[in-house]
């Protein structure tokens, strides 16, 4: 089918209102996050915003019928390319669909449209004590439907586990558009082992076994008091080292990160107000919960990490909480301050390592670094071995980027090759799936039975994740 | 300069990784909701036009031009990106390859000239009193007016007949002791649509110390012209400007409209000027400009006499993008405020989000700029206050009309006029 009889068909579907279908139009929805876009943007064939799950179903049964690949995209600030139509189709803005249908205070849940964005969520919880714990740095974009669909996690992982924990419940729209509700078609239970679990399957699924319309979300009573300490290292082999003892120590802090030397510069060249210390790694533990219980949990961090470290700050005072958290916060974009004419890329951004590892993976990726000349400022979730890795290159430079993209490469391997994984939160999209085979193996033709069962004709979000 | 040699396009499109941050803050973006209007949409389509793979085209322009300008994509933005820069630089680019009639009509025959601006503005005012326009209105006359035009003529409500220029000398002396001598940018929309707000800013300059001079021969700051993709017609009454104003001895030079002063700052001037041969000149101009509450507060630090006010008027404050944003000043009008016996200050939710009327938006994006101003008005009304304070022309129509819209009794005003009502009333106590 033509480009103007499915802009045709869309419209006569759905009104003018909810379809995109201009030439100039369509390239806003060619990027997302990633580098990949920055190098090769795709337009889609239309772009349409349902507003009902049956508005989804109408465009699912003609793409159906036409063997039109259909792109699912939230917000549009993923990093793997994940919400592109790379051979064509429609995609599906789902970013303003965005309603909180119901705040189910008494049963700690909420039922929302894929569109709502994580901080108003949390913004609309929390007038109930309540909130919904994995806490991605994008929460002020991301969206809900974005984070299940990439199983998204973040900052407070290492104590509260990523979004999959969270679902209750999903309504999914299938490939040939039929309406499928998972987690049981009425349950709204906390515990539930009735059925196959769908939920499970389909969060983290990337688009590529059905559209996601709702979500059933189980929500956490919201943490009363929070403390951060600050610890610097001299030697970064202690930094892991120091991780573990906390846990051992019976502490679950809700966010440990780390500042690795590259990093340390980096922010003290963007903001030198800030003036980090000199180091070779810096952590930041994060505990919450009640006041007494954080100043607790506060004190044996201080004494446990103060045994490794050069020096322990520990404070639940709020501006110096801020202080101390703001380094961590602006790394991402202070990043791009060790190189003149740099820009930080987002590639090889996300792999994640056993907590032994994390040291190794480090220096080895500032060998590799050195190896092609580019600049790598490393920072991360310690606390869960995922560590964000940012080159700074230009990205005008084709030399450059022919550079960086074999250090991509390089790294994504390593990770693989130290018991890790090529993505701990970020998803694969279009950037990490030749990697499934060496991730995977036999598994992958699983997979792709999986896909084959949700989606015969291959259109759900094709070229992704495997 | 060559669009493609302009720094912010040359240097900063690079920077952009779409992360998206602007799309959360944009108020355009929040009533299209789609990605066409996000500000990040917007830094890519500038590096579509710069690399040639898409031409510039009035299409383009329309897309671009659905932007306030309000700068809180910039502000906002973790790469450090003007946003509002590149828009403007690229309009200005897609302009002079699709000039129009109409607007060099207005922004180079009219806006460029203040003597003919003014007897436009005049005989507006004189139609409108006349009840002219209202007939027009009613005979459907001014349905034939371009794009948005018909529906937005509503918000001109009042022109008064007589300009500041024509009520305000070009010297003004300081009463008292000589503490400086203050140039006064006397924007257009000061000059011609609210002459309270000069006559105030006169009074309260001269009584706290200062010889107020207002050039005769200065024109308009060009941020009409920088919206309107007319950035070389900026650049030239930048430049007009600068010569005029540093041919006197100045300490300061002061404005009281949010974006004269944004106009007229260094880091506009930089953008419209600089690498030029004027360049120096133009920051010896700009370093001496100052929001006109900036310099009542932190550097005249006038304290108005005091009073026993038995009930004080409840004011909100409504923040300029071109104040907060542009220029990061948001304590200094409050702050003037709260020195105000008669006024007690409450916030409104939101006091920095953007009213929608952006200059000349409201009058090309009617609609949208009607949905913008009426969430604005919601948080404004949720306070209760019976006066409305702001400190930008555009703001204050726009915000006149919301009131109107919203059935809401509430004088909006800026704050130097409450300060001059408050000092004019205790000296004709003594």
């Amino acid at each position: 089918m033509d480009k103007a009889a499915v802009k045709n068909e869309l419209v006569k579907m759905l009104g003018h209102e909810k379809v995109l279908s201009e030439d100039l139009d369509l390239m806003y929805y060619s990027y997302d996050s990633s580098f990949l876009t920055k190098l090769e943007p795709a337009n889609p064939t239309a772009v349409v915003m349902p507003r009902s799950t049956e508005d989804v179903a109408q465009v699912m049964r003609f793409a159906f019928e036409n063997d039109i690949p259909v792109i699912p995209r939230g917000a549009g600030t993923g990093e793997t390319g994940g919400c592109i139509a790379l051979r064509g189709g429609i995609v599906l803005d789902l970013s303003t669909w965005d309603e909180i249908i119901e705040i189910d205070a008494s049963n700690m849940q909420v039922l929302v449209r894929p569109g709502v964005i994580h901080a108003k969520l949390n913004e609309e919880l929390a007038k109930f004590n309540l909130f919904f714990p994995p806490d991605p740095g994008s929460s002020q974009m991301c969206t809900i439907g974005g984070m299940v669909a990439n199983n998204a996690s973040g900052l407070r992982a290492v104590k509260y586990g990523t979004t999959e924990q969270y679902i209750l419940g999903l309504e999914v729209v299938l490939a040939n558009g039929d309406i499928i509700t998972t987690g049981g078609m009425k349950a709204k239970c906390i515990k539930n082992v009735s059925g196959l679990n769908l939920t499970k399957l389909m969060v983290g699924s990337e688009g590529v076994l059905g559209v996601v319309t709702r979500v059933r979300l189980r929500c956490w009573p919201k943490p009363r008091a929070r403390g951060i300490a600050m610890a610097v290292f001299d030697n970064l082999d202690e930094a892991p080292a120091a991780v573990l003892d906390v846990y051992q120590a019976g502490i679950l802090p809700s966010g440990i990160e780390i500042l690795d030397s590259s990093a340390i510069n980096a922010v003290n060249s963007f903001k030198p107000q800030i003036n980090l210390p000199q180091a070779e790694a810096i952590l930041l533990f994060e505990v919450d919960g009640n006041p007494p219980g954080v100043e607790f949990e506060g004190n044996i961090i201080k004494e446990v990490v103060g045994k490794r470290a050069r020096t322990v700050e520990w404070s639940t005072e709020a501006k110096r909480m801020a202080e101390l958290w703001e380094g961590r916060s602006i790394t991402a974009t202070a990043a791009a301050r060790v190189k003149a004419d740099g820009s930080r890329i987002f590639a090889g951004e996300d792999i994640s390592v056993p907590l032994s590892k994390v040291a190794d993976t480090l220096r080895q990726i500032r060998a590799l670094g050195d190896k092609y000349g580019i600049k790598v400022v490393n920072y991360g979730h310690i606390g869960d071995g995922n560590v964000h890795t940012a080159p700074v290159i230009n990205p005008e430079n084709p030399d450059e980027v022919e550079k960086v993209l074999q250090l991509v490469d390089d790294i994504h391997r390593l990770a693989v090759e130290l018991e890790g994984t090529t993505t701990g939160e970020h998803g694969v999209g279009a950037v990490r799936r030749q990697y499934a085979e060496l991730e995977h193996g036999l598994a992958v033709k699983y997979m792709q039975g999986v896909k084959d069962a949700f989606d015969a004709k291959g259109i759900m979000n094709p070229g992704k994740l495997f | 300069m060559e669009f493609q040699k302009l720094p912010p396009v040359k240097e900063q499109i690079m920077k952009c990784v779409r992360c998206g941050k602007c799309r959360s803050v944009c108020p355009v973006f929040e009533q299209i909701r789609n990605e066409t209007a996000a500000p990040r949409g917007h830094v890519f389509m500038v590096g579509m036009l710069r690399d040639g793979i898409v031409e510039p085209k009035q299409e383009v322009y329309e897309k671009l031009g659905n932007c306030l300008l309000c700068e809180t994509c910039s502000v906002n933005c973790p790469s450090g990106i003007d946003i509002h820069e590149l828009n403007a630089a690229a309009r200005s680019y897609i302009y002079d390859k699709n000039p129009s009639a109409g607007k060099e009509l207005i922004f180079d025959t009219m806006w460029t000239r203040p003597g003919f601006l003014r007897t436009t503005t005049m005989l507006m005012g004189g139609v409108q009193k006349l009840g002219l326009q209202t007939l027009a209105r009613n005979m459907g006359l001014t349905k034939i007016l371009p794009g948005d035009m018909p529906k937005a003529e509503k918000i001109m409500t009042s022109v008064p007949t007589r300009s500041a220029r024509k009520q305000i000398p070009k010297f003004n002396r300081a009463k008292g002791e000589k503490k400086y001598t203050v140039g006064y940018f006397l924007g257009c929309a000061t000059d011609l649509l609210n002459p309270e707000i000069a006559k105030a800013t006169v009074n309260i300059l001269t009584h706290f110390g200062c010889d107020v001079i207002i050039p005769k021969d200065m024109k308009c700051c060009g941020m009409p012209h920088i919206a309107n993709g007319k950035m070389d017609t900026a650049r030239n009454l930048m430049a007009h400007n600068v010569k005029i104003f540093n041919s006197y001895n100045l300490d300061y030079i002061i404005s009281d409209c949010a974006s004269c002063s944004s106009a007229l700052a260094h880091k506009n001037v930089e953008f419209l000027l600089g690498g030029l041969k004027i360049e120096d000149e133009a920051f010896k101009f700009s370093d001496k400009v100052m929001d006109l509450t900036t310099f009542l507060v932190e550097v005249l630090d006038i304290k108005l006499p005091d009073k026993n006010v038995t009930k004080k008027t409840r004011v909100t404050y409504h923040d300029p993008c071109h104040l907060a944003n542009a220029q990061g000043i948001k304590d200094a009008p409050r702050e003037l405020l709260r020195r105000i016996p008669e006024v007690e200050l409450v916030e409104m939710p939101g006091a920095n989000t953007c009213c929608g009327g952006s200059g000349t938006y409201s009058l090309t994006h009617y609609d949208l700029s009607m949905k913008i101003l009426d969430k604005k008005m919601d948080r404004a009304m949720s306070t209760g206050a019976a006066k409305l304070a702001t400190c930008c022309p555009s703001c204050t129509m726009q915000l006149k009309y919301g009131t109107v819209r919203s059935h809401w009794d509430c004088e909006v005003v800026h704050p130097v006029v409450l300060a001059n009502r408050s000092l004019q009333q205790s000296l004709v106590k003594k």
